[in-house]
Parts: C-alpha cells; structure tokens; sequence
C-alpha cells in the first residue's frame, strides 16, 4: 500500500512522536507506515484516519493507483 | 496496568539481571557446602526468582507493546524456540548415540540461548521494518554506553574475582566483558558516524 500520512503529518507541524504519541503506537511504527515497509492494521488505519479527518482511502491507496 | 516507559524497564531488568550476577558470583558458592539438601535446594533456586521477574518484566512489555512491536517480539520468540529446539535435538541425539556425553547442567544454558536468540531474531525483524540498533527512544542511556558500561562492570567482576573462581568461570568472565566492550565500541562508532553524518533521528 501507499500512503500519504508523512505528507498530512508534515502539514500539521507535528514530528514522528507526536504523531506516535497521538495514536499511542511507537515511532518506529509510524517510521514504517511512512516509509512503506508496514500496512497498519484496520483498526489503526481508521485510527489514523480519524485523527487526520479524512475518509481512509483518501490516506492509503493500493500500490499501482 | 500502566505501561512502563523503555527506561523504566531497562532499569528493572538491570537491576534484576545485576542481583543475579552478584548472586551467583559470591553466594552461589555456598550451594556446594550447605549441609542438608533442603538447604542446597532452597540456595540453587535463590537465582531462578530475579529471572522470573525479568520474564514478568518482558511479557509486561510485550502486553503494552502496538501491533507492530507485537509482530517483530512474534517473530523473535518463533526463532528463539526454533533454535532451542533444534540444538535441544542435537545434543541429545548426540547424546544418546554415546557420541558426547551431555550431563544435566547444561540446562542451565537454555535460558541464556533462548533470550539470545530472541534477542538477534527481533533486532533483525526489527531491522526489516526500518528500526536499527543506534536507534534510541527514551531510553536511559545510549546502547553503546550500556554495552560499554557492562563491559567494564564484567571485566571489574572479573577481576575482584580473580582468586576466588575458577579458571572456566573466570574464562567466561574475561570473554563476556571483552565481547561486551567490542559490541559497545562498534556502536559507539556506528553513532557517531550517524551523528557526524547529520542523520535526522525522527525521519522527518
């Protein structure tokens, strides 16, 4: 999957451990969101979702679209 | 339950792994003169409760652990049993073919094998998902500075030791304190390089 979280993240100011922080998971799993190398689980996709606002496939597109 | 910070743990486990290194270096000793069985019972399993709390302490982190966290402590324990079981199965195939003759302290190896192996399992799954060694979160002090630190603390042991254990204990003592030293100054290294080099810790 790809995602745009590190771009909404940025957005906000806020740094990796802030964003950890808000959905309670490490920065090393927000690191790996980020960089591709880990698909959150559905209820931390809709997590993070929420926090951002916005509908979850507007957040994690699959690879090729 | 609250969840304890990286810190915090890393603390209790010192502390615990400490406890049982004072333990078995200058009473463990005692196990071989006391008088009664009971007693030399009560004296052998003295070590086991520190370990038991360093247990406690890991499947407390683990419970507090997020998703991914969970997967890579799955992974690290799956190679962890994987290679117990599979040196448990040499050993005593060997053994029963009259091969090599294995006696029953070398169960006393398994713990040691299992977080080992734990350990490099994790690191390495770890690794694949973007974590790495000079990575530090909150934790009390750098990990080349704990290496460093349980290096001098176990070439120290060592050393105050010298006359009171024998030459396999102290054998162990000198290779466990140098190894510690050599890792610690490798990532000593690896951390400065990625300080030098201007690395951003947070990837932003």
């Amino acid at each position: 999957m790809n995602n745009v979280v590190r771009e909404l993240r940025s957005e906000r100011g806020w740094s990796q451990a802030d964003l950890a922080q808000k959905l309670d998971v490490s920065r090393q799993t927000i690191n790996a969101i980020e960089t591709g190398k880990y698909d959150p689980s559905l209820p931390l996709a809709f997590k993070i979702a929420r926090l951002f606002g916005l509908p979850i496939e507007m957040i994690f597109v699959p690879e090729g679209e | 339950m609250t969840k304890l910070s990286q810190k915090q743990y890393e603390w209790r486990v010192l502390i615990a792994m400490g406890m049982y290194t004072a333990y078995m270096l200058l009473a463990w000793p005692l196990v071989r003169v006391a008088s009664s069985v009971a007693a030399k019972g009560m004296l052998a399993l003295v070590p086991v409760v520190p370990m038991i709390y360093v247990i406690a302490m890991l499947a407390r982190r683990i419970r507090a652990s997020d998703e991914l966290e969970r997967y890579t402590h799955l992974i690290g324990l799956g190679i962890a049993t994987a290679v117990v079981g599979v040196l448990s199965l040499v050993g005593g195939f060997l053994s029963i073919a009259g091969v090599m003759k294995v006696d029953g302290s070398v169960l006393i190896w398994v713990f040691p094998v299992l977080m080992l192996s734990y350990g490099l399992g994790r690191w390495r799954v770890a690794r694949s998902y973007g974590g790495s060694l000079s990575c530090e979160s909150d934790s009390a002090l750098p990990k080349y500075a704990r290496f460093l630190l349980a290096g001098a603390v176990v070439l120290l042991l060592a050393w105050f030791s010298r006359s009171s254990l024998d030459d396999m204990r102290l054998g162990v003592l000198w290779g466990a304190g140098g190894s510690f030293l050599a890792f610690g100054a490798v990532l000593g290294v690896v951390h400065w390089r990625r300080g030098s080099r201007g690395g951003a810790r947070d990837g932003d």
